[in-house]
């Protein structure tokens, strides 16, 4: 099959859904939602609304910003050391970078709102809680991903460079970090824009910031409200990814001439120096806290037996359909209402926005909204996280069909052909590989967060870790932790398996510019 | 090279100092609506701050998980609790002591609502057996958490023999607080739900129910509920007999003063009782049974 | 300069070097020859240490090749090396390539500084002028440099590493013969003592002004002579087909 095809195919998760429908749509709430979607127009302008909304915004930013920053420093550092070309050349064999490599995977395979209930467990209702839960493991993330490009660098220059004498650092720093550098400003820009999504989603579930102003006035059905704090959010969602986009543009080689860009370089890091202390000081950072206040529950049962008897057939296999129909549903939603729509003036800003629409509401928010329509069960959760996701996909295919060489649609189009064919013939193909790699990683992700959206009665592990900890019931978390852990990691192993055999080795990651195909 | 500077950005970045002198740290379920909590515990603040003479914030909480774990942590030193946290956080927290309740605490009640148009034939019912009549029915708690919207309404659930699972779409909702259950129970989103009898009365009171939609179906029979939970090291750490103090500065709430008959109001309350701690025991053992106490 | 003796590299099938054995004294200018596959871009690796032969002995600037890290950086750092692909950074400007140069002799603070800001542009001024670039190339990324202009690049490289021994592999390979000869001629010159040119080539029409023509086939020696003394029944033997694997 094309790999167009590919792209196209995942509709078939309609089937299911649509069958699904039926038995579990009412109309109890049709008003409600409509009510909110004219909300969106006349959003509460009372200034103290707007007032507490900003204060929300601010704490959310606050805690993306540091969480970013230290998931990039724990990321850089856990990086050099998991990678082998670093460990060959410190201590001349490759095995304790797989150790490391091997360790990273814990972090990373717990979602952060996990590692922030659990964390508060252990560190106490503080913003700190929000930070660490976020830069743990998007740190173990980076790292992977900063070792694996630094693995995939060509290493002919550094033999150059070491053959003619110099010392292995200096042989590294001046071979490898050049080519590195644009990929992992290219990767850390995007990472800020996760950390602001999660950031957002850990205020949903009580770790500050304007995810509780917008639950609870959602959960109070306050939608002028909600509106206040989704577009505050929206704005500054918008203005950070285009920023981020233009740097990215701007800085592709950022090393390459000094001066300028040198400057501006430093004049942002200056920049973000300063604003890391108002909201350091906005979340009562303090790093006495971190240090001091580790406390684990009394009493932890932590190995008892008993935790393990559960259901887990029908647990697991509940989490792992809500991924796979939810991420084929994310794969599927922009391709399609492309073809659809792409001979109208006015697709690409539509498909723009209802992205960005996308994005900004978190999934559990949405799984709320779909109650008003949908009995509590599988679909709402499949239809909140699909269309999320769906979000952060279809900006990458559109950014992508953007960066893509046109030629060849040009020459389609001159012979005649129409914007829907030249698109599927010309323009999926040349990103189809792209786009479906970034799909697999994407289903990594959605089956980190199915636990999210356990609010809706999803079923799965999710909900009865989620209950398990309402209930302090620490013999049951564990063992549900556990086998989250590992089956996260076979998906994560899954996904890259998959991901390798479409792009024959080359490995692209979501976040890295637009990339084409092998 | 990037990492290096904001690492140097991060030592010289002057943190804010843990907080120097003692406060107390009050907060409460989030069980209502948070504009209504701010309002109320920021009155609650200043009226102990000016009676005991230290100061006193108030952190709000939004989850119900959290005010527990707040409490054991020793983050919150005064808590408002529901029937079923308090004894969660209790249990979980040596030396905590129960202060006061309110009046109508000792006999609280939930009542069991339901969508008018849309259950047209389901009339208020005095029997337990005829909550039977909800299986199949969208219905909706409040939190997941609460005594009042949860725990209790699931346990005469279970006497008349109905299971969560019973209900349509498998499994209940859970709205999050008592005013989300009115709300979509009267908007149709839940066919019926359960909440706290006493919010339900001040929100009839209030006017903000509109009765064409929505019926009261049954109301439970009596259990304990909400009560003021402190930690049990103030006494150490604001001198002796602050917690007398601090029991008695609720006890002494009065309806004469007008920032206390603001703060009565906001509580639905008339004034605050002493609170026994044995009247627990029964939301212990339910707890146990319906797994929300291991 | 360099003293090659007895060196063997195994191969897959047949060693890659075979028992060969060769001398380069300062100001010799040499010619490898020898079809493809005959162990020139080896012997170029064993030369400057890249591959570190398991039989035989090398020695640099008459001391045998250090085993000791430090000690043999210290003699690769004036041994250079024109590679075929050149091997440049492509993600930094002419000048900080050129700096890449004097990683064996600078500090850590020098090459942290060198991927921030300029270093020294006198000295690469210098080498870019030997090379016949302009300077106002210095500041160009390294990627809008023609193919041409990049192999002086790599080849300023060398000089800014003030290399003794120069290696150079097929460098000629993809020029068109006016600009063949004129590199040819650029690398003679810096070949003069007291440094030393081993230059690898399929040309043998263009080994005027070489002080010897080695001739290479399957991994041993053919033939070591002066380029005049060379007939074209020795080309012969090293190109013919016959003998190959």
């Amino acid at each position: 099959m094309t790999p167009a095809g590919q792209m196209l195919l995942p509709v078939l998760v309609l089937l299911p859904l649509l069958w699904l429908l039926p038995q579990s749509i009412h109309s109890g709430g049709l008003d409600l939602l409509l009510q909110f979607w004219l909300a969106a127009l006349q959003p509460s302008l009372d200034p103290q609304v707007l007032l507490s909304a900003l204060r929300g915004l601010g704490i959310t930013l606050a805690i993306a910003l540091w969480s970013w920053l230290l998931s990039l420093l724990l990321g850089c550092a856990g990086g050099l050391l998991s990678s082998g070309l670093v460990s060959q050349l410190l201590w001349g064999c490759q095995w304790p970078a797989a150790v490391i490599k091997r360790l990273l995977a814990l972090p990373r395979s717990l979602h952060e709102l996990l590692w922030g209930l659990i964390l508060l467990q252990l560190l106490g209702l503080q913003s700190s809680v929000a930070v660490l839960a976020i830069a743990l493991p998007y740190g173990a993330l980076v790292a992977r991903v900063t070792a694996d490009q630094l693995d995939a660098l060509p290493v002919r220059p550094l033999e150059a460079l070491s053959s003619a004498g110099a010392p292995a650092w200096s042989a590294l720093f001046t071979a490898l970090l050049p080519p590195l550098w644009p990929q992992l400003l290219s990767y850390g820009g995007y990472r800020l824009e996760c950390a602001l999504r999660s950031a957002t989603l850990l205020g949903i579930f009580g770790l500050g910031g304007i995810g509780a102003d917008l639950r609870l006035s959602l959960q109070s059905l306050q939608f002028h409200q909600v509106w206040t704090s989704l577009w505050c959010l929206a704005l500054v969602m918008l203005l950070l990814e285009r920023v981020v986009r233009w740097l990215q543009q701007r800085w592709q080689h950022p090393l390459a001439s000094v001066g300028q860009r040198g400057r501006e370089l430093v004049a942002l890091l200056l920049c973000l120096g300063v604003l890391l202390i108002p909201s350091a000081q906005l979340l009562e950072l303090s790093w006495q806290q971190i240090g001091t206040r580790w406390q684990w529950p009394q009493a932890l049962p932590l190995w008892d037996i008993a935790g393990w008897n559960q259901p887990w057939l029908p647990l697991i296999s509940t989490t792992l359909l809500l991924t796979l129909l939810s991420a084929l549903l994310a794969l599927a939603i922009t391709p399609w209402l492309l073809v659809l729509l792409c001979p109208w003036k006015g697709c690409r800003p539509l498909l723009q926005s209802l992205g960005l629409l996308a994005r900004l509401l978190p999934p559990p928010l949405t799984a709320l909204l779909m109650l008003f329509v949908l009995k509590p069960g599988l679909l709402p959760a499949v239809l909140a996280l699909g269309l999320h996701n769906a979000g952060i996909l279809g900006r990458l295919l559109l950014e992508s069909l953007d960066a893509r060489d046109c030629r060849a649609s040009q020459a389609l189009q001159l012979a005649g052909a129409g914007p829907r064919r030249s698109l599927l013939v010309a323009g999926f193909n040349a990103v189809a590989r792209g786009y479906l790699s970034f799909g697999a990683y994407r289903a990594d992700v959605i089956l980190r967060e199915s636990v999210v959206v356990g609010l809706v009665g999803a079923g799965g592990l999710g909900v009865l870790l989620l209950e398990s900890l309402s209930s302090f019931a620490w013999i049951d978390v564990v063992p549900v932790l556990v086998v989250y852990a590992v089956l996260t990691l076979m998906g994560e192993a899954a996904a890259d398996a998959y991901r390798r055999r479409l792009l024959q080795g080359h490995l692209p990651l979501e976040g890295f510019k637009p990339a084409i195909g092998p | 090279m990037r990492s290096l500077l904001f690492g140097l950005a991060v030592l010289l970045a002057p943190v804010a100092p843990v907080l120097a002198s003692e406060v107390l740290r009050i907060s409460a379920i989030p069980d209502q609506n948070p504009e209504r909590l701010n309002r109320l515990y920021g009155l609650v603040a200043s009226e102990l701050s000016d009676q005991l003479g230290v100061k006193v914030r108030y952190m709000p909480v939004i989850d119900y998980t959290a005010a527990v774990t707040g409490f054991r942590r020793g983050d919150l030193d005064l808590v408002w609790f529901g029937g079923l946290t308090g004894v969660q956080a209790r249990l979980q927290t040596p030396g905590a002591l129960v202060l006061a309740q309110r009046d109508v605490d000792a006999r609280f009640r939930s009542v069991f609502i339901a969508n008018r148009p849309a259950l047209q034939g389901l009339t208020p019912f005095s029997s337990i057996d005829e909550l039977s009549k909800l299986k199949g029915k969208r219905f909706s708690f409040g939190s997941e958490s609460s005594t009042s919207g949860r725990l209790m309404p699931q346990f005469f659930l279970a006497k008349a023999g109905v299971q969560p699972k019973d209900f349509s779409g498998g499994q209940p909702g859970f709205s999050g607080s008592h005013d989300a259950t009115i709300a979509l129970v009267q908007s149709g989103a839940y066919e019926a739900g359960a909440l706290n009898e006493q919010v339900w009365e001040s929100r009839l009171k209030e006017g903000k129910v509109d009765t064409s939609k929505v019926l009261v179906l049954w109301r439970t029979p009596t259990y304990p509920d909400y009560h003021w939970v402190a930690q049990g090291n103030l006494n150490k750490r604001f001198g002796a007999g602050f917690t007398s103090k601090l029991q008695q500065a609720l006890l002494n709430l009065s309806p004469d003063q007008p920032r206390q008959a603001q703060v009565l109001e906001l509580f639905g309350a008339k004034r605050f009782i002493k609170a026994p701690v044995e009247q627990y025991a029964s939301i212990e053992s339910v707890g146990r049974q319906l797994g929300k106490i291991r | 300069m360099l003293d090659l003796r007895g060196v063997t590299v195994p191969g897959r099938q047949r060693p890659r070097l075979h028992a060969l054995s060769l001398q380069l004294k300062p100001g010799e200018r040499v010619a490898l020859l020898g079809p493809s596959g005959s162990g020139k871009s080896t012997l170029l690796a064993v030369a400057n240490g890249l591959i570190t032969p398991p039989q035989g002995r090398v020695l640099w600037f008459g001391e045998p090749a250090s085993r000791r890290p430090q000690l043999r950086r210290r003699q690769q750092a004036r041994i250079g090396t024109l590679w075929q692909d050149l091997r440049l950074v492509d993600e930094l400007s002419v000048q900080q390539n050129l700096n890449a140069g004097c990683l064996a002799r600078w500090s850590w603070g020098q090459v942290l500084l060198n991927l921030f800001s300029a270093q020294d542009s006198q000295a690469c001024r210098l080498a870019l002028a030997r090379v016949e670039l302009d300077h106002g190339l210095l500041m160009q990324p390294l990627d809008r440099l023609s193919g041409g202009q990049r192999q002086r690049v790599a080849i300023a490289r060398l000089l800014r590493q003030d290399a003794q021994l120069l290696l150079a592999d097929e460098p000629l390979a993809q020029l068109d013969p006016p600009l063949a000869r004129r590199l040819l001629q650029l690398l003679l010159e810096l070949g003069q003592a007291p440094r030393a040119l081993l230059l690898s080539l399929h040309r043998p029409d263009l080994l005027e002004g070489f002080d010897r023509v080695i001739g290479l086939r399957c991994g041993e020696l053919l033939f070591d002579q002066a380029p005049a003394s060379l007939t074209s029944a020795d080309l012969q033997q090293l190109y013919s087909t016959q003998g190959q694997p």
